[in-house]
């Protein structure tokens, strides 16, 4: 969806041609997991891209391996009906790889390709026909990387279910010897190959030409397995919301907005690592990274974090289940104005003198705030503080081809959901590559583009993804997708409601920006798991936490 | 989780929302009984076009600016509220002092080491790295014209000196290279991000010396760059370049002797010549420039970037045409920004561009790049070849002062103004941008401009500017000076060092958009070079 600069008469992007990528790898080195990813990416970048997945046809053909005869996963001497079997699993993956092609650009051929003969065979085929082949190998060393693979991913798979789970555990690890003995490395230079150590460890690439490879590449030498999380919160109300020119500040509600999402971040946060079994602040947290973009708003959002950091002791996190901070329970911050520096700088390292004294409830908490220019809103061009009433009646026609197609229309010097994205990509994959956890605190538009890259949504969905201001939305990627979940923590004013004490607080004139919640939002990203081995799949709600109750959108201004 | 409640049915939160609610109705007010017109009001696209209500043109922003001071008292939050006013302010530069890398170059002669390293620099500063290239061949000429000059002594650096059977002359050469590095790491100590080796680094033994000694360093990322060449043709122009170019070792034979040596000087290098093949060591190999890239065991973003970049440059000939936009009916006006169509005399200047182009570039491929704006789009409408728009180019956002006169700009807000003169590559525009963001945001277009061939962008001052600037290798506090004339096609033809400029101005005459520095005694010097450099450019020390 992103960036297609432009297109090509083909479809194919970027004068590429079309692409099979081969994986390679033992079992349970993290194939899938770079499969999925790269498919993601590619997709975002608006290129056709499908992975192809032998264990799922395999699976989907011939059921779980309980149904295999016993000698399909040893790759020994094997009697004549399996290697037929093996044989009809093998060609119905290359079938269903033709058949993507007829109009797709990237496949993802995602098996384990273990010996030279096959993976050479294979890909003479596919370059007989003018598609490039990449060889993708997937080399993992590192035991508790394999471990934490099978534990966490293969032995939920359907081919255990029913197992006792450390059964299943050494069957896998049956399986992976007996691979072991006939695999060979990728050491041939007859391919252009790509190897990936220990899941973005390091990166070794051999005759890669062309852009998408290198683009390619690019990504995958930024991708890892770190687990972190990333939180996405919006800016505090401003007081001109509605003004993209105005640039102004947060507003009283906006600020107090602001500690508040300080004090929920840092508590989730506390549990999220105490989950990994890290204490925050201690050995172990390699802090919290915050990004915002340039915009007063949102990096002054990120001013209480500062403040946190700075304090050498800190009394900041309310304990859960507290209700809003009053002047009564605030934190007993007192700051001389006239010490703090004017916020000039992009990056802002925390030289506040230390505070008052308060009592130590965890050390400090290393912060870093970073203010990066490609995240600001997305721009409304001429619309900038007109109602949706107001650009109607002035720009008719403008209006019409909006509302038919909110992601791709660009109205006059604004930027459509389209340019937003192709803006934010090297955020991205600078995204990709934090290993802190990261919080985001930014606006509506571009938190949508960037989960919609997490989560992957088609493109045509972004603009009315849902992301009210009082909400914490927590990313965590997981094997074969992510996790996301959403918190609520603030209630006051900003938060689009349609009713109760601050109704008439609610901001029609920022429509452009507020796109969904306008229209009551097509699409909420509650508490759901995205992708897993068995292809893409949602599944809304399943064992995760659900902690937010839907909430009725803004009066349905575009109806 | 929290809930709500209990916040706001609390009165001083009451009062606050009272407060916004007033200042929201008086702006209403305002706005209907017509006080704000006449505002400053972006060109019509259809009648009855609302004016831009936070123009710093309008009465609208200071009087609200005004208004927020009293609102924001009521804040109970400890966080200081900032106040907001004016047009804009400045940005410093982004914080990039935990980058320490150290590119160490790979090759031998002639095979496009100083063109990699040359390259990278350019890109990096322009990202604002702080980058330097330490050449080794530089340090040994700058030695020794001032060994020549103060004892008089004349060393002779022909292709004997670079034997490696001349035990005396490799170890003075081995003693230049290790004396460079240590520049290199003092240079990284004091500030520096990147540090580029630009050396032969030719046999296993040197590279080892060389991570070695990084190894006592902390926190300094060690990569090689390795550039293999087997084209004839191209080590052919190369060496030609080296001779022709007035290479202070060559100043005194004739272009045959010169090329003689020098080609002796290459097999000597290639006797002891060894590619890298330790697997340990973080390394890229570029074969033919571009052509083909291995990777090994980089990591790190900036790490992966410089691969990113270098896997997209190449070497074939092409053109780079710029041109602005014809004359606009703003630019006739005085105004910035705003998305005006083209002036009669711009019109002109559309027409005229076809011919210009095509005489120039003959029946060889050609793309056009336009922004978004109509101005370019109008510009770009008779042109006989692909047209592309990109958002990126579109013109530097003058945020609240779009569509207004510099003179309107120094009468309402003269302290925002003259704060912008101080320093304009970090003044970002209010709810607009800066030179620098710009920068960041042409990124992307760099990229592409590398990988492309033959492509003409119909853009707009400020973005050509960035993108001049990037090609000629200009310091970043003269780039908002550059001068980018209407009507004027310039023709770049990039070479191993930098860029030959052709400039074609059309006869139609158009205003002059250019602001010089005020108060300046002397203006930028803004002239690009495409000399190579053959001497260190501070003194050096002089050791035995």
């Amino acid at each position: 969806m992103v960036a297609p600069l432009y297109t090509t008469d083909s479809g194919l992007l970027f004068h590429a041609g079309k692409i099979l990528v081969v994986t390679i790898g033992l079992p349970a080195r993290g194939k899938t997991h770079i499969s999925r990813s790269l498919e993601r990416y590619l997709r975002w970048m608006g290129v056709k891209t499908q992975v192809v997945s032998l264990g799922d046809y395999r699976r989907k053909t011939l059921g779980g391996a309980q149904k295999l005869p016993a000698d399909y996963f040893h790759l020994g001497e094997k009697s004549p009906e399996t290697i037929a079997l093996r044989k009809k699993v093998s060609d119905g993956c290359e079938q269903q790889i033709w058949d993507f092609f007829k109009t797709g650009q990237v496949v993802i051929y995602d098996a384990n390709n273990g010996t030279r003969e096959a993976r050479q065979k294979l890909a003479e085929r596919f370059h007989k026909k003018g598609i490039h082949v990449i060889m993708l190998e997937s080399v993992c060393d590192n035991k508790e990387i394999i471990e934490a693979n099978i534990r966490s991913v293969k032995i939920s798979s359907p081919d255990y279910r029913g197992w006792d789970s450390d059964k299943a555990v050494q069957d896998y690890y049956t399986r992976i010897r007996d691979h072991e003995e006939y695999y060979d490395p990728v050491e041939e230079k007859d391919w252009p190959y790509i190897r990936i150590f220990n899941v973005g460890e390091r990166i070794m690439v051999n005759n890669i030409k062309g852009y998408l490879q290198s683009r390619i590449v690019f990504f995958l030498m930024n991708i890892h397995n770190t687990p972190r999380t990333i939180y996405f919160a919006r800016s505090g109300q401003s007081l001109i919301e509605h003004s993209y020119k105005a640039d102004s500040d947060l507003s009283p509600p906006g600020w107090e907005y602001a500690e508040r999402l300080k004090d929920f971040v840092l508590e989730r946060r506390a549990k999220n690592l105490a989950g990994r079994g890290v204490e925050m602040g201690g050995k172990g947290d390699s802090g919290l990274m915050i990004w915002t973009s340039t915009r007063r708003r949102a990096h002054h959002t990120a001013w209480p974090f500062l403040q946190a950091a700075a304090a050498s002791t800190s009394s900041m996190v309310t304990p859960a289940g507290s209700h809003l901070p009053t002047p009564g329970n605030a934190t007993p911050i007192n700051l001389n104005p006239s010490s703090i520096p004017t916020l000039t700088s992009l990056t802002i390292n925390t030289s506040i003198p230390p505070l008052t004294e308060a009592p130590m409830l965890y050390s400090k908490p290393r912060i870093k705030v970073i203010e990066k220019p490609q995240m600001s809103e997305i721009n409304p061009g001429i619309w900038d503080g007109l109602t949706p009433d107001q650009a109607r009646k002035y720009y008719p026609q403008d209006w019409e081809r909006f509302v038919r197609d909110p992601y791709a229309f660009r109205a006059p010097r604004a930027e459509s959901y389209h340019d937003l994205s192709v803006r934010l990509e090297p955020t991205l994959i600078e995204l990709e590559r934090e290993k802190q956890d990261l919080l985001i605190i930014g606006h509506a538009s571009v938190i949508r583009c960037l989960l919609a890259y997490l989560i992957g949504l088609p493109a045509s969905e972004i603009p009315a993804i849902e992301v009210a201001r009082g909400d914490l939305l927590e990313v965590t990627p997981a094997s074969y997708g992510v996790h996301c979940r959403a918190y609520h923590f603030w209630d006051g004013p900003g938060r689009v409601r349609d009713e109760g004490d601050f109704g008439e607080q609610k901001d029609a004139n920022n429509f452009y920006e507020n796109y969904a919640e306008d229209t009551k939002g097509k699409r909420k990203v509650d508490s759901f798991f995205v992708g897993n081995n068995l292809g893409r799949m949602e599944v809304p709600g399943s064992g995760v936490m659900r902690t937010r109750e839907p909430e009725a959108g803004l009066s349905e201004l575009l109806s | 989780m929290a809930d709500s409640g209990t916040l706001h049915s609390d009165s001083n939160s009451r009062g606050i929302a009272a407060d916004l609610a007033r200042a929201a109705d008086a702006l209403e007010t305002m706005q209907a009984s017509g006080e704000l017109a006449p505002v400053v009001t972006v060109a019509p696209a259809s009648p009855n076009v609302p004016p831009a209500l936070f123009g710093a043109g309008g009465p609208m922003l200071k009087r609200f600016d005004e208004s927020t001071v009293a609102s924001r008292k009521g804040s109970t939050a400890p966080s200081p509220p900032p106040s907001v006013k004016g047009i804009g302010k400045k940005v410093a530069k982004p914080d990039y002092s935990e980058q320490k890398i150290v590119v160490a170059m790979v090759g031998l002669p002639a095979r496009g080491k100083s063109y990699l390293s040359n390259k990278l620099m350019i890109y990096l500063r322009w990202l604002e790295y702080d980058v330097k290239v330490f050449n080794v061949g530089q340090l040994r000429r700058t030695k020794a014209r001032q060994k020549a000059q103060k004892l008089g002594v004349k060393e002779n650096h022909n292709a004997e000196f670079f034997s490696h059977s001349n035990a005396q002359a490799t170890q003075s050469r081995d003693s230049l290279a290790e004396e460079s590095l240590e520049m290199l790491i003092k240079w990284l100590k004091e500030g520096g991000n990147v540090g580029i080796h630009d050396a032969t680094n030719s046999t296993k033994s040197r590279r080892a010396k060389i991570e070695a000694r990084l190894a006592k360093e902390k926190g300094m990322i060690l990569i090689f760059l390795e550039s293999l060449c087997d084209d004839p043709a191209v080590i052919a122009a190369n060496v030609e370049l080296k001779v022709s170019q007035g290479d202070p070792d060559y100043k005194d034979m004739s272009p045959d002797e010169a090329r003689k040596d020098f080609l002796r000087r290459i097999s000597e290098y290639e006797k002891v010549y060894e590619t890298i093949t330790e697997p340990h060591l973080s390394y890229l190999r570029i074969k033919n420039v571009g052509e083909e890239v291995t990777m090994s065991r980089i990591n790190g973003y900036l790490s992966s970037r410089i691969a990113f970049y270098l896997m997209n440059l190449h070497i074939r000939p092409r053109n780079i045409f710029f041109s602005r936009h014809g004359e606009s009916q703003y630019n006739v006006e005085g105004k910035i920004g705003g998305d005006s169509l083209l002036s009669p005399r711009g019109m002109q200047y559309a027409k005229a561009l076809p011919a210009l182009i095509t005489d120039n570039i003959g029946e060889k491929p050609l793309t056009v790049w336009t922004s978004t704006l109509k101005r370019t789009i109008q510009t770009a409408q008779y042109l006989p070849y692909t047209k592309l728009t990109w958002k990126s180019l579109d013109e530097l956002d003058a945020g609240v002062c779009d569509g207004m006169t510099y003179e309107e700009i120094e009468q309402a807000y003269p302290d925002d103004y003259a704060n912008r003169d101080e320093d304009k590559f970090n003044y970002r525009y209010r709810g607009g941008e800066s030179y620098r963001d710009v920068v960041v945001r042409l990124e992307p277009v760099i990229m592409e401009l590398e990988r492309q061939e033959n492509i003409l962008i119909i853009g707009h001052q400020a973005i050509l500017r960035c993108l001049y600037a990037y090609f000629h290798h200009l310091p970043q506090a003269d780039l908002p000076y550059i001068k980018i004339p209407l009507h004027t096609v310039i023709k770049l033809t990039p070479k191993a060092y930098g860029c030959d400029e052709e400039r074609y101005t059309l006869p139609i005459n158009a205003v002059d958009t250019h602001r010089p520095k005020p108060k300046a005694a002397k203006q930028p010097n803004v002239h690009p070079t495409t000399q190579r450099i053959y001497y260190v450019e501070e003194e050096v020390k002089t050791s035995a």
